[in-house]
């Protein structure tokens, strides 16, 4: 009984203060790696400078178009189309996150100062969450804007437009979800090539794979659930076609599959050795 | 005097320094055991091999047991050839990454020190690190795409489809092509792995480059800048030189795929040289 009288002061630590302690140390991981800053300054690069690109380039597509053309043009989308590509790096991020730890072995050290493993991986999934999601929501709003003054005089949306506001949060959010889930499929994998692939696969490869190999009413129907495509509806003004499901129910499904890996990954932490 | 030239190297004096070619060999020993001994590096090409002739196969069987219900034009319109190699694309990515774990293993592990230490010629490491992963990089890819084409016609008679053979026009210098592309995704990967030095950047770097960003660029209606700068992207040089229908010309692709690669092995040259490990 005796033994254990060097924990007794311990035992008054309260949940909230231990939480804080956790988010800090993940804080100060996150930040302290060059990885973070160069995976978000490419993708604000990325989105801000495509924007702008994209709005120039497709400004005299619009005019030249047909009237059908015209209507099916979705100005929001077009500008914010290089998320396609900026949606690696934020992944990548994700996926660094975790693995970097792996390799370094400095996981070790995390789960001996920290041995609430569960804790550590849900400080450290808000911490990248908050983060990501401020930097990737600013820089679509700027995006937004510098895009639709280069898409004018075509056709372009304002903020107050139907569905846009929608769309613009939509877009830090889906780069977010996408974050998160690279995040736990790094969790699962422990390694950053097998992680990547697993990740650029999921969310590039297999949608193309999937309506090649088995095509069919069903199989397409099935498309725009495939976490890629169903999160991208999120930042569509116009839902029509391919893009049917809509903003947040696009979002929704995506967080479903990222709530999935979250699910194995927090299963996987706990029981692994590290 | 000559004692005197002699003194600083009288230690060495037994040492004479070896023969170009006794040191050109013994840097490719040494890159080959560490090719070669890897597990990821037999296990990933391996079921990357695997994936890549099964999809192929697999949408081959598709479109031969959809030929039949197809109209006149679209029958009239059936690439034997194009429906094989859809996927060539696949095969792209897996040479990309797995060149850039090749030269990223080693930055990750640390090895890279012993290595520059046991062999202090950067260039003659990296030399050797290209010779080996491009024989390796040919090998496989001629493997893969020899096996898909095999399949894929085989399953395409089967169906009472049309399709070609080794002999026709055009279809062997089609093979050697994807085999060339398949190759130089390769060298692409393993230059770019040595520019970054991380598995993430590289691994990352050969999705968006390969893939994305073409797939993006096609969106864009073309322009003066991008009419002369999106038809030299990888994946665009490699789809001119396979189905020769727009602009370039198979022989302007095929340099131009030569001209990424020695471009990035100039820089990785560069940067292994001035850089410190």
């Amino acid at each position: 009984m005796s033994a254990q009288a060097g924990t007794v002061p311990h035992r008054g630590i309260r949940l909230d203060s231990r939480l804080r302690a956790t988010a800090r140390s993940e804080w100060i991981k996150f930040r302290s790696v060059r990885s973070g800053p160069l995976a978000l300054s490419a993708t604000a690069l990325t989105v801000v400078a495509g924007a702008w690109l994209l709005g120039d380039a497709n400004r005299g597509s619009y005019l030249a178009a047909s009237p059908a053309g015209q209507a099916a043009f979705d100005p929001v989308f077009t500008v914010l189309q290089a998320i396609e590509l900026a949606q690696l790096f934020v992944g990548a991020l994700g996926v660094l996150t975790v693995t970097g730890e792996y390799a370094s072995g400095l996981i070790r050290g995390t789960f001996v100062a920290t041995p609430q493993r569960a804790q550590v991986l849900a400080m450290r999934a808000l911490v990248f969450a908050v983060v990501v999601w401020a930097c990737c929501t600013a820089m679509s709003f700027a995006a937004f804007f510098l895009g639709q003054s280069a898409l004018s005089p075509a056709k372009h949306a304002g903020i107050g437009d139907p569905g846009v506001l929608t769309a613009v949060s939509g877009a830090g959010l889906y780069l977010t979800l996408v974050g998160l889930l690279a995040m736990f499929i790094g969790v699962l994998v422990r390694h950053t090539p097998g992680a990547l692939a697993a990740l650029f696969g999921i969310l590039i490869v297999l949608p193309v794979l999937f309506l090649s190999i088995i095509p069919g009413k069903i199989t397409q129907n099935l498309g725009e659930y495939m976490p890629g495509q169903a999160g991208e509806q999120a930042f569509h003004q116009l839902h029509s076609g391919a893009y049917a499901l809509g903003s947040w129910p696009g979002l929704g499904v995506l967080a479903a599959y990222v709530a999935v890996a979250a699910f194995a990954a927090f299963a996987l932490i706990l029981k692994r050795d590290a | 005097m000559s004692a005197r030239a002699a003194a600083p190297g009288a230690g060495s004096a037994g040492h004479a320094p070896p023969a170009g070619y006794r040191r050109a060999g013994a840097a490719l020993a040494a890159e080959w055991i560490k090719l070669r001994s890897l597990r990821s590096m037999l296990l990933t090409p391996l079921l990357g091999t695997v994936a890549s002739i099964g999809v192929s196969a697999s949408a081959v069987r598709h479109n031969a047991t959809g030929y039949s219900h197809l109209d006149a034009v679209q029958k009239a319109q059936f690439d034997p050839l194009g429906t094989n190699f859809n996927f060539v694309v696949l095969g792209i990515l897996l040479f990309g990454a797995l060149g850039a774990l090749v030269a990223t293993n080693e930055y990750g592990s640390g090895l890279i020190r012993t290595t520059l230490a046991a062999t202090p010629q950067r260039g003659l490491v990296l030399a050797a690190k290209a010779v080996l992963a491009g024989l390796a990089a040919f090998a496989l890819a001629v493997v893969i795409v020899f096996t898909t084409f095999f399949t894929g016609q085989a399953i395409l008679s089967g169906a009472h489809a049309p399709h070609v053979s080794l002999g026709d026009h055009y279809v062997l210098a089609h093979l050697l092509g994807n085999v060339y592309y398949m190759t130089a995704a390769g060298l692409i990967g393993l230059f770019t792995g040595v520019l970054v030095r991380s598995a993430a950047a590289a691994i990352t770097s050969m999705f968006g480059l390969l893939l994305v960003l073409p797939v993006l660029a096609d969106k864009i209606t073309p322009d003066a800048v991008t009419r002369h700068t999106v038809p030299y992207l990888p994946l665009n040089l490699g789809d001119e030189m396979l189905h020769h229908h727009q602009g370039l010309s198979p022989g302007p692709a095929v340099a131009g795929l030569a001209a990424w690669v020695l471009v990035l092995a100039a820089a990785a040259a560069l940067s292994l040289r001035g850089r410190d490990a």
